[in-house]
């Protein structure tokens, strides 16, 4: 019976790593084994050889085009700089005539992004000085290359101040013979001679020692034949004022990013990393080339849209360096260190978008605007999923589901990995375990929860198998690099990878999620797309070979970070499509790319059941969060290993904040169903998972909020206190929106902890106590081991539905609780958000969002679209913490009176069934 | 004023934690018709009368009677909202007339969903719940009869069982006496027959010391001769297999010899010839005489057997039979043999002493004698000892069955020494119960064991519920295997299912008239029907 086990083990051990302690390095490949890496980390500093054309400029009103040219090679890029709308500046660099067109990630934008007002303002021969969207201002450097763009008068961004662009140029292979012989000008190689860091007339240039690395590529046993030679390219980027910069997911490292010149570069290509380690730059499953830099007055953001591998180089500027003084004497700013980055990409153009805040939700919305934001799921996804790797068969599901409800512990979804399937052919059964998915499925949506089944993008090479017989008959599959169908290994053995760079593919896929196609679904079953990076067991860095042929010529080196985004659109469009446009979509995905966040939730992959992952789950979970991924979490209570009692306990409390909360683990490991624990633990669990159920008003009204400002659910302190230097490198506290300070307890045996209370002068009410602590700074919180510490800000307003039920869904007509904790003026300021919960009525308007405040002892809620949205709930209860003294009476704006408590020791008001209607304004009043 | 009666209360309930047991069944038994408020037990009826202040049921506050069940919790404790969702913690009762009366918890009042078969939870959800109990009850008491009469018939062996249990024990435990019995006499017996032997081998010791020098000759060159026959033998062997006749042996030459074809696939493959070549290519003649003979020879002798008298082996004709402590020294060994040896040493003999070579010395007559007097005392002894040795064995034997725990009442004890198979998609799954539980591939494979007995492990009211085996086979990887055997009531030991909830833990569901309770008559309804009609 564990012979499947065996096969797994052996699958995981022996092909795609070694070790099954530790991530195994050896597989994954570090710069120096990297040509592309090693030749752009070797670019020199200073002495940028690219000029501008001034000649060749011309301009529009909304951009300029102008060459820009190496004196070394004579090699010609076309520049373009466009203004965007929202402070954003988009430039791109690419080669002109190439021997082969350069792919261009269009995917990762929502949409063409909405163009604003460009002007030149000065030319000189030495600089371009340009305004953009009205405020923004540039200046382009003629000798050599660089834009300087600024904030006021102070220099935020510099492209190329350290002389790092670096491009590859498309080259005919010469053979060693004729380069001898022929040395033709007009076929510069840039990146080579930029590495012998001098320069030189191409004409002069001796015979070349062909470099190795540039046709061909060997990695361990994987050979990569490079067809089109070297064609990586690179810019540094300069955050002047900037000591700290975010984002680029997906590492397990710090919030705010390390220095990496002593090491790697943090890497950026998606790949199936087994048992990852923590702490270093390595790739993980997904990429988000997006980075904020923050400044103590700003922020500003930078977008490199490349879907090839990429790497980023950090460094802290040396005050008195040759550059700094540069930047200096054209900034006129102090002297201080700032962070100092180098991008480079293996293959694709430049395509920069720079935003300029300059706060820091300035920029996430700036970045929202390009790529997307994620529209609001449904309710039931805020709610807990339950997973295992595997539940075994119906029977199994039948037990866990039961065992919920014995128990009574909320949860909205329960998930089926790979192992439900009829020998991992994804779409199919197995017919022995799960005879009759659809009554399965029904006994859960009979009490208002869901199902998730898991589709892979592996196809299994079975001529009996549907799917895989439609990919060969209509050539819907990547092909390897001589053009036949690759084929690689996973979980079902050989198989292939269906080409979703091809719109018809994502139309097949997209069809076969049709009820009628997906036997044994209803529209309670959602879909979870794991192993999209593609993970291919036997495949260079456990993924596809670079030089696989997509769809249009291009190669898998060109896209490969978007793969499993693009399985993900095919997914959401066939959900969407299956009910005919009528509900909202869920889909988890474990790679993702920029603008991934349009296409749901993701997920931080296979961790380990040890206290310090649970510590990285909050700087990752932060970092994807202002990277524009919100709905992101970490599997709680680790993936791999089984976690103690303690180790469990804390990691409910943690997730139960974190925006995607679903407990998961490997096949290997015990079961851990809460009721599997002690009493007091399984307590504990049920305790946390319910919390989660009685916040789900707040998670939702702030993932509305997230589909309209693209701020993030899950926020860094910084996001809400840009100024306080203090959280600028926090890694063990977040805010959900701007109310809630959390404090996940992630070390054993922590009996107390240092919280800090950003703000000066902001209350902070320990929300089941309402015990007040002030900021700005650290205080002692003694923990035990019932809850992690939690606070309310003073001046909010949160709402909450008190009556925590078996799913969300039956939770839809229940009366609110609102928490109003007054600030020291007595006021607070909150939203609701109502709708129907499942449907996409709300995109056209079908909803209430009630702004409630209360000043001068008066609580309001104001509705701007009143009517648009009818709902019985309620407001069953307020509770009004911080107010010094007990009013004499209450009463709303009918006249009628509301009965209340006050408690003079914790100063605490609570109004009892004032039954104050969410679909109306309404207003009630505190006689003092 | 009312909010100044609710000081007190509020907030002290900063963590409500709700009760572990949220649902379970109750029966209750009353006897007069008292109004209540909804979702409250008869039990609990007196608790809430309109005509007084309620007091929380914890005591934490009191308030207006009016204020129980409207749909606003006030009691940290929920005892107030018995018949509403308002209490995280509260729960509510349903009388589920017809059928079993249940509590559920407050979260399922009106939540859509139809959790008590009378429908009385979803009284203001809109939910369409229709009543459901009469139907519930009858199948709950056709299941009470069918569970009775299972529970007669079961029971009805399982006193067989118990009778064929004692009766065991009992005539164990007499056999055990008797052993004991015997025990002692042959103990007895053995250390006469140690005496006589020890005065027996007396004078044979001092008879024998003089021939102790002629005998260290005689065997120094019988060494000698041996040796020298060895590497004639080798020499003689070598020349034959050395078909080329280059003074040195070769793969190919070493293949053509069917006695070297070790795994007996018919063919000698290389790998196979070069076993006896040190793993070269080659061999020299002085290194085939030193250790590449020794290595080969037991393959010969074994081919001579099988081979047929035209063969070149038998040609050369002198090769001696090889002695069987060499033979088991150089053979390869497979599992099955070694099994077979392991009992076989079990069994065998102690090797007798032998104070002198046979044959190599002549003795006197006087000697002769007491050789043979000596002789005969050790073999008297040898018997004696084994016969004791035998007896203690079936003694321990009896009492490791007599320790095992067979039940409360010895009925578990006919299910020893029998074994039971159920077989899935892939498995057959064997159970022994008191001694082990395996697994066997369906498609040909070997057995691998789950675990073996270790103790009763069913929960604290029903230790005889559960039965585990632990300590077997180690997974790749991974834990020992485990097995937990479930039981339960059944007409006939039945192996019903077998699966793999944890990785290598596994768990048998296994049905056993010895797992039957005394039949208790089923309630001819709900007793509570009466009370209220």
């Amino acid at each position: 019976m564990d012979h499947s086990w065996l096969l797994f083990t052996l699958v995981i051990c022996g092909v795609t790593i070694q070790s099954c302690t530790a991530v195994d390095r050896g597989n994954f490949k570090t710069c120096d084994q990297n040509a592309f890496c090693k030749r752009q980390r070797a670019t020199q500093l200073g002495n940028s050889p690219w000029e501008i054309l001034l000649d060749s400029l011309n301009s529009t009103i909304n951009s300029l085009q102008v060459q820009v040219i190496s004196s070394r090679s004579q090699a010609r890029l076309q520049l373009q700089l466009i203004a965007l709308a929202d402070s954003t500046l988009h430039l791109q660099l690419d080669e002109i005539n190439p021997i082969k067109l350069r792919y261009r990630a269009q995917e990762s934008l929502s949409g063409s992004p909405q163009l604003s007002s460009l002007k030149i303002l000065e030319q000189s021969s030495d600089s371009i000085s340009l305004s953009f969207g009205g405020t923004g201002k540039a200046i382009l450097l003629v000798k050599p290359f660089r834009l300087d763009v600024y904030d006021g008068d102070q220099l935020v961004i510099s492209v190329n101040a350290r002389g790092l662009l670096n491009f590859e140029h498309q080259r005919v292979r010469k053979s060693n013979e004729a380069a001898a012989t022929e040395a033709n000008p007009s076929d510069p190689v840039e990146g080579l001679e930029q590495e012998e860091g001098e320069v030189k007339n191409p004409e002069e240039k001796p015979q070349e020692e062909e470099e190795p690395g540039l046709w061909e590529e060997t990695f361990k046993s994987h050979v990569d034949s490079k067809p089109y030679g070297p064609t990586s390219v690179g810019v540094d980027i300069s955050f002047p004022g900037s000591r700290h910069v975010y984002g680029i997911p997906e590492h397990a490292d710090t919030f705010a990013l390390k220095q990496t010149k002593n090491g790697d570069p943090y890497r950026l290509y998606n790949t199936d990393v087994f048992e990852y380690e923590l702490y270093n730059p390595m790739a993980l499953y997904g990429a988000v080339p997006f980075m904020i830099a923050k400044r103590q007055q700003g922020a500003v953001g930078v977008f490199w849209n490349n879907a090839a591998e990429t790497y980023v180089d950090i460094e802290e500027s040396s005050s008195g360096s040759v550059v700094s003084s540069l930047m200096n004497l054209v900034s006129g700013g102090g002297n201080e260190p700032h962070q100092q980055t180098h991008w480079f990409s293996e293959s694709g153009i430049i395509d920069l978008y720079i935003m300029t805040g300059p706060t820091p939700k300035d920029v996430v919305r700036q970045y929202g605007s390009l790529t997307g934001t994620t529209p609001l799921p449904q309710r039931f996804a805020l709610g807990y999923h339950q997973c295992r790797w595997n539940y075994n068969d119906q029977e199994d599901v039948h037990n866990v589901d039961k065992g919920f409800d014995l128990h009574d512990i909320p949860y909205d979804v329960l998930w089926l990995d790979i192992e439900h399937t009829d020998g991992k052919k994804y779409f199919t059964w197995d017919p022995i375990k799960f005879p009759d998915p659809l009554e399965m499925a029904q006994n859960l949506t009979a009490k208002g929860r869901k199902l998730v089944t898991i589709v892979d993008p592996h196809m299994k090479r079975d001529s009996s198998f549907f799917f895989h017989e439609h990919c060969e008959q209509n050539d819907f599959y990547v092909k390897d690099k001589d053009g036949k169908i690759y084929e690689g290994w996973c979980w079902p053995g050989s198989a292939s990878y269906p080409d979703f760079f091809n719109p018809a593919v994502r139309d097949y896929w997209a069809s076969r999620f049709a009820l009628d196609k997906y036997e044994g679904t209803s529209l309670d079953v959602y879909t979870w797309n794991d192993m999209n990076e593609p993970s291919v067991f036997n495949g260079p860095e456990v993924t596809m070979p670079k030089d696989c042929l997509h769809y249009g010529g291009y190669e898998h080196r060109d896209v490969h970070n978007m793969y499993g985004m693009m399985v993900v659109e095919g997914t959401i469009r066939g959900q969407l499509m299956r009910s005919d446009y009528k509900l909202r979509p869920f889909v988890l995905s474990r790679s993702f790319f920029a603008g991934s966040q349009r296409f749901g939730a993701v997920w931080t992959g296979d961790n380990i059941a040890d206290w310090e992952h649970l510590a990285i789950a909050v700087p990752m979970l932060l970092s994807l969060s202002v990277s524009g991924i919100p709905f992101c979490g970490a599997d709680v209570g680790g993936f791999f290993n089984n976690p103690n009692s303690e180790l469990l306990t804390r990691w409910y409390q943690a997730g139960a904040f974190q925006p995607f909360f679903r407990g998961h683990a490997h096949l290997h490991t015990k079961r851990r169903e809460p009721w599997l624990f002690d009493e007091q633990t399984n307590k504990l669990i049920k305790s946390s998972i319910k919390k989660r159920y009685t916040y789900l008003p707040l998670w939702y009204t702030l993932f509305y909020e997230h589909e309209k400002t693209a701020t993030p659910p899950m926020r860094p302190l910084w996001m809400e206190y840009p100024q306080d230097v203090e959280t600028f490198s926090m890694d063990n506290q977040f805010l959900l929106g701007d109310s809630i300070l959390v404090h996940p307890v992630v070390r054993s045996g922590e009996t107390e902890v240092s919280v800090y209370f950003p703000g000066d002068n902001t209350l902070w009410y320990e929300i089941e106590t309402y015990k007040v602590y002030q900021g700005s700074g650290y205080q002692t919180i003694p923990v035990a081991i019932n809850k992690i510490p939690v606070f309310q800000r003073g001046g909010t307003i949160v709402p909450k539905k008190e009556r925590a039920r078996r799913a969300s869904s039956l939770m839809a007509k229940d009366p609110y609780t609102l928490i109003v904790t007054l600030d020291k003026q007595g006021k607070a300021q909150g939203r609701l958000y109502v709708d129907d919960g499942q449907s996409l009525d709300y995109q056209k308007g079908s909803y209430l969002i009630l702004e409630l405040s209360m000043e001068n002892h008066v609580l309001s809620s104001k509705i701007s679209n009143q009517g648009a949205f009818e709902t019985p709930e309620l407001i069953e209860k307020i509770v009004i913490a911080g107010l010094n003294r007990s009013p004499s009476s209450i009463e709303d704006n009918t006249g009628r009176a509301v009965e209340y408590r006050y408690d003079t020791t914790s100063q605490v008001l609570v109004l009892r069934k004032p039954n104050l209607s969410v679909s109306k304004e309404w207003d009630v009043s505190l006689k003092m | 004023m009312f909010h100044k009666e609710f000081r007190a209360i509020i907030f002290q309930n900063v963590l409500i934690l709700c009760a572990s047991a949220v649902l379970w069944k109750q029966t209750t038994v009353a006897a007069t018709q008292v109004t209540r408020p909804r979702g409250v037990s008869l039990a609990r009826a007196s608790l809430y009368s309109p005509d007084a202040d309620f007091t929380c049921l914890d005591g934490s506050a009191t308030f207006p009677f009016r204020y129980v069940n409207d749909d606003y919790c006030d009691c940290q404790d929920g005892s107030d909202e018995p018949g509403t969702s308002a209490c995280p913690n509260g729960s509510f009762y349903c009388r589920n007339l017809g059928h079993e009366a249940m509590i559920v918890p407050s979260s399922r009042v009106n939540d859509g969903i139809c959790d008590c078969c009378d429908a009385a939870d979803e009284y203001q959800s809109g939910a369409n719940c229709v009543n459901t109990c009469k139907e519930l009850g009858s199948a709950a008491q056709e299941e009470a009869q069918r569970r009775y009469e299972l529970e007669s018939q079961g029971y009805a062996i399982k006193l067989e069982y118990i009778n064929k249990g004692r009766q065991a024990k009992l005539s164990q435990q007499e056999r055990n006496m008797a052993l004991k019995a015997e025990q002692v006499e042959a103990e007895a017996l053995r250390a006469e027959k140690e005496r006589e032997k020890h005065e027996a081998e007396e004078p044979e010791r001092q008879a024998l010391d003089k021939y102790r020098q002629i005998e260290q000759e005689a065997v120094k060159e019988k060494e000698e001769i041996e040796r020298s026959k060895q590497e004639t033998e080798a020499s003689k062997a070598f020349d034959w297999l050395d078909s080329n006749q280059d003074g040195k042996l070769q793969v190919e030459e070493l293949q053509t010899h069917v006695a070297f074809d070790q795994n007996q696939d018919g063919t000698v493959t290389v790998e196979e010839a070069k076993f006896f070549l040190h793993n070269e290519e080659e061999m020299e003649k002085s290194d085939f005489i030193a250790t590449g003979w020794p290595l080969i020879k037991p393959f010969v002798m074994k081919a001579q057997g099988l081979e047929n008298p035209s063969q070149p082996d038998q040609q050369t004709g002198e090769i001696p039979l090889p002695d069987d402590h060499q033979q088991d020294e150089s053979m390869p060994e497979t599992e099955g043999e070694e099994e077979e040896d392991e009992e076989h040493e079990e069994e065998a003999e102690p090797v007798k002493p032998s104070p002198v070579t046979p044959n190599s010395v002549e003795y006197d007559a006087e000697t002769q004698e007491l050789i043979e007097v000596a002789n005969k005392a050790r073999n008297s002894y040898d018997e004696a000892d084994r016969r004791l040795r035998d007896l203690e064995r079936e003694i321990r034997q009896l009492e490791e069955s007599n320790s095992k725990d067979y039940g409360p009442n010895e009925e578990y004890q006919p299910m020893d020494g029998q074994c039971y198979e159920y077989s899935d998609r892939e498995y057959t799954y064997k159970l022994c119960p008191f001694d082990n539980g395996s697994q066997r591939p369906k498609h040909g494979g070997s057995e691998t064991r789950l675990g073996s007995w270790d103790s009763w492990d069913g929960p604290a009211e029903n230790k005889y519920g559960a039965m585990k085996y632990d300590k077997g086979v180690q997974c790749w990887n991974g834990p020992q295997r485990s097995l937990k055997v479930h039981l339960s009531c059944g007409m006939e030991n039945q192996l019903l299912s077998v699966s793999e909830p944890n990785r290598c833990e596994y768990e048998m569901k296994f049905t056993t008239p010895a797992a039957c309770g005394e039949p208790k008559k089923p309630d001819d309804g709900d007793s509570e029907i009466h009370d209220e009609l």
